[in-house]
């Protein structure tokens, strides 16, 4: 079967079911963020590059993650131990060490203790409290006006009211889907994951603005001739950037890097449906009632 | 097809900007031997003539292939020739030969640069500490704060380091320090502290650090300075530190204004001394009490010896200990104490290892991701004149941006790694969109299928650039790389290789 004749069997009858689809995603993360929000006071738990603390890297192979951890979470309570893999040669390359409500000198004595590491393989990053929470608010700004921009040069590329919210409310739910999901993963976000968020939104409206574009300002062939073209497109787009995206992280060893990978792999995924089941059916739906 | 159709305008300015970028990044097989980084200034190095120029590229640094007649391949033939016992060194480097004597050489060497990109501190390892002035400065304060840093990492005799104002969104200062080669405690003592000294008696500041007070202060001469004393002290060891300093005399006046009123106290052994001593304060703390013997009372004497401890679990830390604070005192006396009291709200420190580590890993990474979408767009195609200049398209992206920040000087961190694969990630998302509006049967007129490509691809352009500028300055630019790298990398994708790439296709679809 063709895929224009796919999309209008699947589309013809159900388009303002399928807006929904996108729409309860955008609810189930809401309730998601809203029950971090009231059980711990943030919508997403934040690493030490944005509240404040010290995470060091011990570079040495063999070292025991669960033992390590235990030992660090008895003596200073809440402290978050990682293994450093490198997963192209599959070996560990050490542990990465981070805590907020204890000193690096303090924390740097109580590994000596326990592991036995020279200078070369001992790195660390800390960061004042204040900092860092000021950093925080400084990129949740920077997210924002981002977002703005993104929505002005949409309504003004469009200029047309339901297309243009249709885009926003997909990058708006592109966002905040990851974010639940992050939550649910109990992933802790870094600087640099706050900076993919702005990759996320340049990724999201890519496709919006192609499918928006081809359905709305075209005019040649059938409706769902042009929807198909512009699946057809907008998938190879999107699966090309899953696949650079997943083969980044499972192969870089620096967790900035990797971080900023996932959060591009789940909000991808993300976009599928809501630039297709939830874009493509809201535009369907503008289509018919305007009779374009 | 014919392939002089293939070298349109478009394509030729991907050539030039790829030939930049080529001679940007000025790959070198030339790297033999150690490569020299910087020279002290009054050490045998320099007299010998050998210098660095200040805004050298790592290709063109002089490297040294030969000393004493031994072949010099890596850093460890370097320190075993220098080690030796020859009283003088014959260096061959690939621009001449120097004859140096083998004592005080003052040469800081590396591995040679197989290029010029410049490494930020994530992948070569060393220090970095962002600094924060306790009270708000104005403009001469904030640059005397940097001059007296400076000076005093100069002082101590740290090379490699790079200093340079910040400031945040919210209008606040700071400065950067980056030092490649300098652990973090020193950092932290050099820079992270005041560094305020203070010689009283009683009450009253008879000097201060710092060249007003302070004329002359003895390092490196064992006649004038050293440890003098090391004995067993409260379950460990305590070493004594001397060295010889020179008043103004108007320092000292004050100091003779001081003692003059004092009496004079005779100790059992028969020594007799003023009642108040000489008190050595850094940043608040006592570090010393000196006695000053009566005959002192009331005279300008301009020569002082400071002295202070170093202690340990045994004698030889003990000794490391108080040679460091020697070192320490030294340097604070000369350069004296910053404007105001710092605080380091971020510091990082990274081993030489662990970068090099990130370094290799982040380019394999983005390698086997180009790979991937290479894989994605044959799968999509099938057709090799489609996903070749689709993949020569995006290293040349990813080459280009890299070029443009070796010009730049940017020493390139894991964040402009990030934007690179970031740009090249939008970059082909709107090749595939200029793909298939070329394969499309919509338009007749080519130029207007290109035309109706460019319009997505330029709304998107614009949004990415925008979102980026804010980010530049946000958080002290911690984030700069990223939003630096992925400007540039969808810029010169728009306009220098996606044109190229349409170009490219146009022509071997048959147009």
């Amino acid at each position: 079967m063709k895929l224009e004749a796919f999309l209008e069997r699947v589309y013809e009858n159900n388009y303002k079911k399928l807006i929904l689809v996108s729409l309860g995603l955008l609810v189930i993360s809401l309730i998601i963020l809203g029950i971090n929000y009231f059980s711990t006071g943030a919508v997403i738990e934040r690493d030490i590059s944005l509240k404040g603390g010290i995470s060091v890297t011990i570079e040495k192979e063999g070292l025991n993650e669960q033992e390590i951890s235990s030992y660090l979470a008895q003596k200073f309570g809440n402290v978050n131990v990682r293994t450093l893999t490198e997963l192209s040669t599959r070996k560990d390359m050490g542990l990465i060490i981070e805590a907020s409500n204890v000193g690096e000198d303090e924390l740097k004595a109580a590994l000596k203790e326990k592991i036995n590491f020279d200078e070369s393989q001992y790195s660390s990053e800390s960061y004042s409290s204040s900092f860092s929470e000021s950093f925080y608010k400084q990129l949740v700004m920077v997210l924002l006006f981002a977002f703005i921009l993104m929505a002005i040069v949409v309504a003004v590329t469009f200029r047309t009211f339901i297309p243009s919210l249709a885009v926003i409310l997909a990058a708006l739910i592109d966002i905040l889907a990851t974010l639940a999901i992050i939550s649910l993963l109990h992933i802790q976000i870094s600087a640099g994951g706050i900076t993919a968020f702005l990759l996320v939104i340049g990724y999201s409206i890519d496709t919006d603005v192609l499918l928006t574009t081809k359905l709305i300002k075209r005019k040649i062939g059938t409706m769902y001739e042009r929807f198909a073209q512009s699946v057809k497109t907008g998938l190879t787009m999107t699966i090309t950037s899953i696949a650079a995206v997943f083969v980044g992280y499972l192969f870089s060893a620096a967790s900035i890097l990797k971080e900023i990978f996932l959060i591009i792999f789940i909000a991808l995924i993300i976009d599928i449906i809501t630039t297709y089941i939830g874009n493509g059916s809201i535009l369907i739906w503008y289509i018919k009632n305007k009779k374009i | 097809m014919k392939l002089a159709n293939l070298f349109s305008i478009r394509v030729i300015i991907l050539i030039l900007f790829i030939l930049i970028a080529l001679i940007a990044i000025h790959p070198s097989t030339n790297n033999e031997g150690v490569s020299i980084r910087s020279v002290d200034t009054n050490s045998s190095a320099a007299f010998a003539g050998i210098s660095v120029a200040l805004n050298a590229q790592p290709t063109s640094y002089e490297r040294i292939l030969e000393i004493n007649g031994n072949k010099i391949n890596s850093l460890s033939d370097y320190s075993s020739a220098i080690e030796s016992d020859e009283e003088k060194l014959f260096i061959t480097t690939n621009r001449g030969s120097y004859t140096l004597l083998n004592e005080n050489i003052g040469l800081v060497v590396d591995k040679p640069a197989s290029n010029n990109i410049l490494k930020g501190l994530e992948l070569q390892g060393g220090t970095r500490a962002l600094i924060q002035p306790s009270e708000k400065l104005n403009e001469q304060q904030f640059q005397d704060l940097i001059d007296t840093m400076q000076n005093r990492l100069d002082v101590y005799g740290i090379k490699q380091l790079i200093i340079k104002r910040a400031s945040d969104i919210g209008g606040n200062k700071y400065i950067i320090v980056e030092i490649a080669g300098a652990t973090k405690s020193e950092v932290q003592e050099l820079i992270g502290k005041q560094g305020k000294f203070e010689a009283k008696i009683g009450s009253e500041v008879v000097f201060e650090g710092g060249n007003k007070d302070v004329t002359f202060v003895c390092r490196n001469d064992g006649t004038c300075s050293g440890i003098r004393s090391c004995n067993e002290a409260q379950g460990g060891y305590q070493c004594q530190f001397e060295f010889q300093i020179k008043l103004s005399e108007e320092a000292a006046q004050k100091q003779a204004d001081a003692t003059k009123l004092l009496d004079t106290n005779v100790t059992e052994s028969g020594y007799s001394y003023l009642e108040k001593p000489l008190d050595l304060y850094l940043d608040n703390n006592l570090v010393d009490s000196l006695n000053i013997a009566s005959d002192l009372k009331g005279k300008a004497a301009r020569d002082i010896v400071i002295s202070g401890p170093g202690i340990g679990p045994n004698q030889e830390e003990a000794l490391k200990d108080a040679n460091a604070n020697m070192k320490k005192l030294q340097t604070i006396l000369i350069t004296g104490a910053l404007p105001t009291s710092l605080v380091i709200v971020k510091m990082d420190s990274i081993s030489p290892t662990l970068g090099s580590t990130f370094e290799k890993n982040a380019l394999t990474a983005a390698l086997l991701a180009i790979l991937a979408i290479a894989l994605v767009i044959f799968i999509r195609y099938r057709k090799l004149s489609i996903s070749l200049p689709m993949v020569f398209t995006s290293i040349s992206e990813a080459f280009i941006t890299l070029g443009l920040l070796t010009l730049m000087k940017y020493n390139l961190d894991l964040a402009a790694i990030a934007g690179i694969i970031a740009a090249v990630g939008t970059g082909v998302d709107d090749q595939v969109v200029i793909t298939d509006e070329i394969l499309s049967k919509e338009s007749v007129n080519w130029k207007e299928r290109y035309k109706k490509a460019f319009f997505i691809i330029l709304t998107a352009y614009l949004t990415a650039v925008a979102s980026m500028i804010p980010l530049l300055m946000a958080g002290v630019g911690l984030l700069k790389g990223f939003a630096l790298a992925t400007i540039i990398g969808v810029t010169v994708g728009v306009f220098v290789t996606r044109p190229a790439y349409a170009n490219i296709i146009k022509v071997l679809l048959n147009e």
